[in-house]
C-alpha cells in the first residue's frame, strides 16, 4: 500500500510539472503565433504583386 | 592559379620542416557564394547578364577585371553564367568566415543598388533587381555555395567518401535551406542536382565533394577538401554550424588516418550511389525515414550497440540496408564528443573564437529537436524550418496560396536586395542573428587578422591608396607599375610579413 501511494504521489507530481512546461510552451508559441501573423501582414504587399512574373524572371544558366 | 597537383593519396609526409600548424588540428575555412540575378518592372528587356555587368561597372573601372581581390582579402567576380561570385579570406574560425561571408552578402546587396539606380533611368523607375542567396533559378539551372577546408595530406580521397560524404549529406537536417519544388517542399536546395560523391567534375556532373585540389597552401602538407554538396544559407547560425560539425568531424577523421586506426565513421559508409540517399533524405519531411542505404548494415548496427545508440526500428524489421539521416548525425555527434572529450586543449586551440562546447551542444540540441518532430523550434535557426513554418502559416491564412505564390515567398526569402520576409523574420525575433551590423561593416573593410589574408588585404589596400597597377590570387600578389615585383604566399596561416612582402609594399 505504501509504496501504491509513493507511486501515485509521484504520478501526481508528474502532470503538475508537465502541465506547467505546458503552459510556458503555450505561451512562448503563442508569442511566435502572433509574431509570424506580423511577418505575414508585413509581407502581404509583397503576394499582391504579380508571382508568376515574379518566378519566371529568375532564369539564368547554370554556374559553379 | 597555382599548378594543379595530382590527388594522390599519401600517408603522412615526410616533409622535414613543416609549418607549426601541420601537426594540429588548426584549420583555415573559406565559403565561396554564387548569387542569381532577376529583374522584374523593366519597361524594356533586359537580361541577367546585363544586370550582373551594371553591378560590377565600379568593379571594372577600379581593377579593368571582373575578377579582383578586395581590401578584407576576399576575392569578388562574375562567375560562368553571369553569377556574381565572393570568396571570402582565409578564416582560422568559423565565426570569422561567417562575418566575412555576409560581408559579401552586403558588398553585393551595394553593388545591386547602384545598378538599379542606373538602370532605373534607362529602364523605367520600377525597375528592380533581385539578388537570390539561393542555389536553384526557376528553370532548374543550379548555382553553388561551396565550403573550402584545408585538410591534411594524409586524409586520402577514399577516406573522405567513406567517412565524411555520410556526415554531410545528413547535416542537411539543420544546414538544409529549404525549397519549394514543384514536387512540394524539400530540405534542401541542392539535393536534386548532385549526380555523383566525390568526382572532378563540377558542371556538367555535380558530385557533393570536388577533388580539384588546389590547397593554395604547401601540398606536401595540405589538400583543399572543396564540398559542393552545402546550400546557401541566409541563416547566420546555420553557416557557423555547418563549418564548426564539419571541422570538428575533419579533427577525428584526421586523427585517425594520421595514427592508421579506424575513425569510427566507416561504419557510415554509403552505398554506392549516395545521390539516391541525397535526394531521399532532402524529401523525407518527417526527417525520420530509414532512406540513407549503408554499406554494411551490420557493422554499423554492432557500432551504434556499441555506442549505446537508438536504431531506428523500421530498419531492423525490414533487415534492410537503410538508416534514419539522424542515426547517422547522432553516431557523428557521439563519436565527435568523445573525441572532443578526449583532446579537449587541441580543439580548443583550433579554434581561436568558437566554443566548441557550444557547436557540440547546438548540434545535439538540433538533432534531439529533430528526433521529436518539433520542428518549430528549429525555425529561428534552421532555414528550412522557417521557411516551412511561415509556407505553412501562409496557407492557412490564405488555402488558395498556389504553388507559385509558395515560390515566391521561398524567393523573396532569399533575395538580399529587394526581399523583406528574411529581415521581416530577423525584426521581429522570428530569426537569431550571430554578428552585429557594425562587425559585419568591419569585416566589409578589413581583413582577418590571423591568417594570409591579412598580408593580401594590406596590400591590396596599399596598391589602391598609392594607385599602383597590382593583381592577385590566392597565393600570389603582383605589381606591374611603378614597378614589377611579384611575392609568393604559400602558407595561409602565417600573416607576418616577411621582407619581401615589405619591400613590394614599401615599393608602390
Amino acid at each position: 500500500m505504501a509504496q501504491q501511494f509513493v507511486q501515485q504521489q509521484h504520478q501526481s507530481e508528474e502532470p503538475q510539472s508537465q502541465a506547467q512546461s505546458k503552459t510556458q510552451k503555450n505561451d512562448s508559441s503563442q508569442l511566435q503565433e502572433d509574431a509570424l501573423d506580423a511577418v505575414l501582414d508585413d509581407i502581404s504587399s509583397t503576394l499582391e504583386t504579380d508571382a508568376e512574373t515574379y518566378v519566371s524572371s529568375f532564369v539564368q544558366k547554370g554556374g559553379e | 592559379m597555382p599548378q594543379l597537383r595530382d590527388s594522390s593519396n599519401q600517408g603522412p609526409g615526410n616533409t622535414t620542416l613543416r609549418s607549426p600548424e601541420y601537426d594540429s588540428f588548426h584549420r583555415i575555412f573559406g565559403i565561396e557564394t554564387e548569387y542569381g540575378v532577376s529583374v522584374t518592372g523593366a519597361s524594356k528587356p533586359c537580361d541577367p547578364g546585363q544586370v550582373a555587368m551594371m553591378m560590377f561597372a565600379p568593379i571594372l573601372s577600379r581593377s579593368r577585371s571582373t575578377n579582383t581581390y578586395l581590401e578584407n582579402g576576399s576575392r569578388l567576380y562574375l562567375d560562368v553564367g553571369s553569377h556574381p561570385e565572393y570568396a571570402t579570406a582565409e578564416a582560422r574560425d568559423p565565426s570569422t568566415a561567417l562575418a566575412q561571408d555576409l560581408a559579401g552578402e552586403k558588398i553585393m546587396r551595394r553593388l545591386a543598388i547602384g545598378a538599379q539606380e542606373r538602370l532605373r533611368k534607362t529602364h523605367g523607375e520600377h525597375a528592380t533587381i533581385h539578388l537570390f542567396k539561393d542555389n536553384v533559378d526557376s528553370a532548374g539551372h543550379a548555382f553553388g555555395c561551396h565550403e573550402n577546408y584545408l585538410v591534411r595530406r594524409y586524409v586520402s580521397l577514399p577516406i573522405i567518401k567513406s567517412q565524411l560524404l555520410p556526415f554531410l549529406v545528413t547535416r542537411q537536417l539543420f544546414t538544409g535551406a529549404g525549397r519549394v519544388t514543384e514536387n512540394g517542399f524539400e530540405i534542401t536546395q541542392r539535393a536534386a542536382f548532385l549526380d555523383e560523391g566525390v568526382s572532378s567534375s563540377t558542371t556538367r556532373f555535380r558530385p557533393m565533394v570536388n577533388t580539384r585540389d588546389e590547397p593554395h597552401a604547401d601540398p606536401d602538407e595540405f589538400r583543399r577538401l572543396h564540398v559542393i554538396i552545402g546550400d546557401s544559407n541566409r541563416s547566420q547560425w546555420a553557416t557557423k554550424m555547418k563549418l564548426a560539425t564539419t571541422h570538428l568531424v575533419l579533427c577525428v577523421i584526421e586523427d585517425a588516418a594520421k595514427r592508421g586506426i579506424a575513425s569510427g565513421f566507416e561504419y557510415c559508409a554509403l552505398s554506392a550511389d549516395p545521390s539516391v540517399s541525397n535526394k531521399a533524405m532532402s524529401a523525407d519531411l518527417s526527417c525520420g525515414k530509414p532512406v540513407m542505404q549503408v554499406e554494411d548494415i551490420d557493422a554499423l548496427r554492432t557500432m551504434q550497440e556499441k555506442l549505446g545508440l537508438m536504431s531506428s526500428p523500421s530498419g531492423l524489421e525490414n533487415h534492410s540496408e537503410t538508416v534514419t539521416a539522424l542515426e547517422i548525425q547522432y553516431l557523428y555527434w557521439t563519436i565527435v564528443s568523445r573525441f572532443v572529450d578526449s583532446h579537449h586543449d587541441q580543439i580548443e586551440q583550433s579554434l581561436p573564437d568558437t566554443d566548441h562546447a557550444d557547436i557540440l551542444r547546438e548540434w545535439k540540441a538540433a538533432l534531439d529537436a529533430l528526433a521529436s518532430k518539433d520542428f518549430s523550434s528549429l525555425s529561428n535557426r534552421v532555414d528550412w524550418a522557417a521557411k516551412y513554418q511561415l509556407l505553412a502559416k501562409m496557407k492557412e491564412r490564405n488555402p488558395e496560396l498556389s504553388p507559385t505564390q509558395a515560390r515566391q515567398i521561398d524567393m523573396n526569402y532569399h533575395d538580399v536586395v529587394n526581399g523583406s520576409i528574411y529581415q521581416s523574420l530577423v525584426g521581429h525575433g522570428l530569426i537569431e542573428t550571430l554578428v552585429s551590423d557594425d562587425a559585419i561593416e568591419h569585416a566589409l573593410g578589413n581583413p582577418p587578422e590571423d591568417t594570409r589574408a591579412a598580408l593580401r588585404g594590406g596590400f591590396v589596400h596599399q596598391a589602391l591608396k598609392a594607385g599602383a597597377k597590382f593583381t592577385c590570387d590566392w597565393t600570389h600578389l603582383k605589381t606591374s607599375s611603378p614597378i614589377r615585383h611579384e611575392v609568393e604566399l604559400i602558407d595561409p596561416f602565417s600573416c607576418v610579413p616577411d621582407s619581401e612582402y615589405r619591400r613590394l609594399v614599401e615599393d608602390m
